[in-house]
């Protein structure tokens, strides 16, 4: 118990002098799980568009297997990209392992699913109806799909903050192909993994808080973005 | 000059045929109605020429334009039509939101669509509810800002599928005083789909019966005083219909006889026939008069039914029962009861004839 209350004496402590290096290590774990759900965002909601309005054999199947994707464990993902960007690998030549890149790549592909599957969840969630009083309006294509979009946007937006929520929250993915290097690749829950095998526990404790207030932060941010 | 032209329209879902065999032209300007019972594919018939669905078969023409080629056509075509569905759908956002939809998908300017959203709003008695959530209003309400929100995008051809079907007295009669202003105006064509004979005939120059297939299309007079088949004249309460075997007598006379029964048209007829009389062109009185009407029926009252000023009288005449009405004096004067021998009398011209 002392160690929790110490732990909140150290993270206010941390936050209140500006810690260089919590500062640093925080920046970058907001810098990596932001530009993860960018990019998801960018291709996992189009392409779950896609599988929503179009209609082909094996749909069902696609998007069992999308939601089965929400599971998979973090490490699987981590060991996958991996093998893709180790010096043996397909993307070897890019020297993305243990980089703040490859991190993001690999963040990417492991909240996609969410993207993409709750994406086909909020369209098919709009009325049938929708399409049709858009298209009656005078709408084309691409203002019918956009009209769609924004009658679940609350929804989509959910997808959004439960992709941002996985990747900052995951160690997996952040260990093995980040590798926790000091002043490079080392994010919060690393960093929280490492001092508590060492010990440490107010410091993980305190590092802890910092990372639910940067999830709270950017949660009531993207609040305030969705009721516009 | 035809602005909408439907030529051999076939729709299938599936093996179960929606409309069959559809030809259709619509005027420019009219009021056309669309009647039939529940299920008798009105919507499907809207639907399709708003090109929200492909005809199984057959062709649109909009305008001299034939509506089955490309999806540029297609988008051009219905950006010059309106629809508005039975059940009102809303845009998540403001009243303001949803009717300046049409305009802003058009690329109107900002100070347009602001004039335009609020005198269209206005026609409807909503100017005050601009800035009102959509999802909040009731069903009239929302059934009006519908119409605000077709009516801005000033289309050429308005649809309407059943415009006031389930609305409180107030928004009912503010929209079907709005269709008669448009209607005044000529300037926009309608075709409205209803199942309620009378607001049809109030509504429509022109009116279609429609069930799957279309089975008579004239005036609403038309329709009322000469239906041209059982099903329309089933439809639209047509009583006193006889079948029989006509003959035609001479020029202008065509005999039908039916048992005991001989009637007389001023239609031509032939073979096998429905002949129909509407009951407010019968007369009744208890002797045989002599006067010019061809057809003298005898019968005896076996129902009186009171309905206020007017009473109903089924009369039975050989096998037949005739529906007759009279006005509530003719009928205490006459002292009516039931089993009174009576004499039906109507002019031939009185008698309709179809197939």
């Amino acid at each position: 118990m002392s160690e929790i209350i110490e732990g909140i004496y150290q993270a206010i402590n941390l936050i209140l002098t500006l810690n260089p290096e919590m500062l640093e290590i925080t920046l970058r774990t907001i810098y990596i799980s932001l530009s993860s759900t960018l990019f998801a965002t960018i291709i996992g909601v189009p392409l779950g568009g896609l599988i929503n309005f179009k209609t082909f054999k094996g749909k069902r199947g696609l998007v069992n297997i999308i939601q089965t994707l929400y599971s998979v464990p973090t490490v699987l993902v981590g060991l996958f990209v991996f093998l893709l960007i180790s010096r043996a690998g397909i993307l070897g030549e890019l020297n993305l392992l243990f980089t703040p890149t490859g991190m993001i790549l690999c963040q990417t592909i492991l909240i996609m699913p969410i993207l993409v599957g709750f994406t086909i969840n909020a369209l098919s969630g709009v009325e049938k109806n929708i399409e049709d009083l858009a298209m009656s309006l005078g709408a084309n294509q691409f203002q019918t799909i956009y009209t769609i979009m924004k009658e679940a946007k609350y929804a989509l937006m959910g997808a959004v903050i439960l992709g941002f929520g996985r990747a900052i929250s995951e160690v997996g993915v952040a260990l093995l192909i980040g590798g926790n290097i000091r002043g490079f690749t080392r994010v919060i829950t690393t960093t929280i993994s490492l001092e508590t095998s060492r010990g440490n526990i107010a410091l993980s404790v305190a590092l802890g808080i910092i990372l639910m207030l940067i999830a709270l932060v950017i949660n009531l941010i993207l609040n305030i973005i969705q009721e516009k | 000059m035809y602005l909408l032209e439907i030529k051999d329209l076939n729709k299938k879902y599936g093996n179960k045929k929606i409309l069959e065999n559809i030809n259709l032209k619509v005027k420019t300007g009219i009021n056309l109605g669309l009647i039939g019972p529940t299920g008798c594919g009105k919507t499907t018939l809207l639907r399709l020429i708003d090109l929200l669905e492909n005809p199984t078969s057959g062709k649109i023409i909009f305008d001299g334009i034939n509506t089955s080629y490309s999806k540029k056509d297609k988008l051009q075509i219905r950006r010059r039509m309106g629809m508005v569905f039975q059940k009102p759908l809303t845009f998540k956002g403001t009243v303001f939101h949803n009717v300046a939809y049409g305009l802003k998908i058009r690329g109107e300017n900002k100070d347009q669509v602001q004039e335009k959203v609020y005198r269209n709003l206005e026609l409807l008695g909503m100017d005050e509810y601009a800035e009102r959530n959509a999802a909040s209003l009731s069903g009239g309400e929302t059934q009006r800002m519908a119409l605000a929100r077709v009516l801005v995008t000033e289309p050429d051809l308005l649809l309407l599928d059943e415009p006031t079907s389930n609305l409180d007295p107030l928004s009912r009669e503010k929209i079907e005083e709005l269709i008669l202003q448009l209607k005044k105006e000529n300037k926009t064509t309608i075709i409205m789909t209803t199942h309620d004979l009378i607001q049809g005939q109030q509504l429509s120059d022109e009116i279609v019966i429609l069930n799957h297939k279309i089975f008579q299309i004239g005036k609403p007079e038309e329709i009322f005083r000469k239906p041209q088949n059982q099903f329309v004249a089933d439809f639209v309460g047509v009583k006193n219909v006889i079948q029989g075997q006509a003959i035609l007598t001479s020029e202008k006379l065509t005999m039908i006889k039916k048992g005991n029964i001989t009637l007389y048209s001023s239609e031509k007829g032939n073979g096998k026939v429905f002949a129909s009389i509407r009951p407010e062109d019968i007369s009744l009185s208890l002797e045989k008069l002599d006067n010019s009407s061809l057809n003298k029926l005898k019968g005896n009252v076996i129902q009186i039914e009171d309905v206020g000023a007017i009473i109903h009288l089924k009369v039975k005449v050989d096998s037949e029962i005739f529906t007759v009405y009279m006005t509530r004096k003719s009928f205490l004067d006459m002292n009516i009861s039931i089993g009174e021998t009576l004499w039906l009398e109507f002019k031939a011209t009185g008698v309709h004839l179809f197939q």
